[in-house]
């Protein structure tokens, strides 16, 4: 299992005991992220939409990646790596 | 008299308390910083529910015992996988009964029977035979209007924009349209009970068939239930608005009248409430402190409640984050003294 901290935008640190970091530990991309939504379940509902994928407007890069881009979350993730979730520049 | 009014906004939710003489308010907040506040109760014991959402993380339900401390429900409202659905918002919440029911967009109707912790979609309603005609309007499929009958909580009134209202007469095991005498602004093929655009229920508490309904083509009322609907709209100013809220005690009802679907604007800019004392037979402006000219901003259907203090208070915003109090029944108005963001709901959450 590999250390990896996911980083959260401010308006979801309220469902993540205040924080902005969670640590996990995990070998997948996808087991990062759910382990994120078993230490705080009130993050599934704001980063999942009804079919299980990422929201539309929500981004998560795997250090300097954009998940989106993958084929795949079953992406093995690296002792330090880091998953930076965070909104989508969509208008302005 | 103490009065907390919860104010939902596009950036958080705002509590205004006035102690006394309903005239002095402080302001707190913002609640749920940077997420729209969509929709707020609170139940009889004081739970405090709000539907909350984000236009990039999605909607929930948050509820507090104490207005400080708040949680999110884990086990929300939410779609069965397959029926191809999205929850874009909570539009309502009703915790006054025993069983609580909220609305939401894309349109549909959960309950809960333990205050707001767990949400079951109620299938009778939500996939119902007409459904395959439910089509949205300017605001989106929602289902915003949730009234019960305060004696016999098994019958259930709903109303959803650009469908119409439906009863329930058996704890919404069953619904029926109740749209007869409404115009209908988006005709079915197929469903020719449904079409109609309701966009705000009044129900007389000691007689729930007594219904008023702000309806996109004008006002209306019922005093069966729903079976049959007359108009009743001499003396406002346009056919057009949103909000629509009774006091209790002297059954006046309020309204804020915009200038028809195109604009939805005050008419001539001049920001108007108008009161029935007579249920609804004829309605008179009673504007007293409101902006007679230069205000152009719209209210929007869930940002007007009152108080059911005698004289009862009465209280909105608006769409530029305006908010209006008048302490005795509509005669006069001020202004808070506090620029909002957009104004989306507006409920009296404590009045003692």
């Amino acid at each position: 299992m590999a250390h990896v901290t996911i980083e959260l935008p401010t308006l979801l640190h309220r469902f993540a005991d205040d924080q902005s970091t969670v640590a996990v530990e995990a070998d997948s991309l996808r087991g990062a992220l759910g382990q994120l939504t078993a230490k705080h379940p009130a993050m599934q509902v704001h980063l999942f939409d009804e079919s299980g994928s990422l929201r539309e407007h929500v981004l998560c890069f795997h250090n300097d990646t954009n998940t989106r881009w993958m084929d795949t979350p079953d992406v093995p993730v690296g002792d330090g790596d880091r998953l930076t979730i965070m909104q989508a520049v969509s208008g302005g | 008299m103490t009065v907390q009014l919860l104010i939902g906004t596009d950036k958080g939710g705002f509590i205004a308390t006035s102690n006394g003489s309903r005239t002095n308010w402080t302001i707190d907040g913002p609640l749920f910083k940077g997420w729209k506040v969509t929709a707020t109760t609170r139940d009889p014991q004081g739970r405090v529910l709000l539907g909350t959402s984000s236009s990039v993380y999605g909607p929930a339900v948050q509820i507090s015992d104490d207005l400080k401390n708040w949680k999110q429900v884990e086990e929300g409202p939410k779609w069965p996988e397959g029926v191809g659905r999205k929850l874009n918002q909570i539009w309502t919440i009703n915790a006054g009964h025993d069983r609580y029911y909220l609305g939401v967009d894309e349109a549909g109707l959960f309950s809960s029977d333990d205050r707001g912790e767990t949400w079951q979609p109620v299938d009778a309603l939500n996939e119902h035979a007409t459904r395959s005609g439910w089509q949205p309007g300017a605001g989106g499929l929602c289902l915003h209007a949730i009234k019960i009958d305060p004696k016999n909580p098994d019958r259930i009134w709903i109303g959803i924009s650009a469908v119409g209202v439906f009863r329930s007469d058996d704890g919404a095991k069953t619904w029926t349209p109740k749209n007869n005498g409404v115009p209908i602004v988006l005709e079915d093929k197929q469903h020719k009970d449904i079409g109609c655009c309701v966009h705000g229920l009044a129900m007389d508490p000691d007689d729930a068939d007594l219904i008023y309904r702000r309806e996109h083509v004008g006002m209306f009322r019922t005093s069966d239930g729903g079976e049959n609907w007359q108009r009743n709209e001499q003396g406002l100013s346009s056919w057009f608005g949103f909000p629509i809220s009774m006091d209790r005690n002297t059954k006046n009802l309020f309204c804020v009248p915009l200038e028809s679907d195109e604009y939805r604007l005050p008419s001539n800019g001049k920001l108007e409430v108008f009161r029935s004392m007579d249920n609804g037979d004829t309605w008179q402006s009673v504007s007293n402190g409101l902006p007679s000219e230069h205000s152009y901003a719209g209210v929007l259907r869930g940002a007007m409640d009152v108080d059911h203090g005698s004289p009862c208070g009465v209280y909105f915003g608006n769409t530029s984050g305006e908010m209006y109090t008048s302490a005795d029944a509509g005669e006069h108005w001020t202004k808070l003294p506090i620029t909002l963001p957009r104004i989306m709901s507006v409920d009296v959450i404590s009045a003692d």
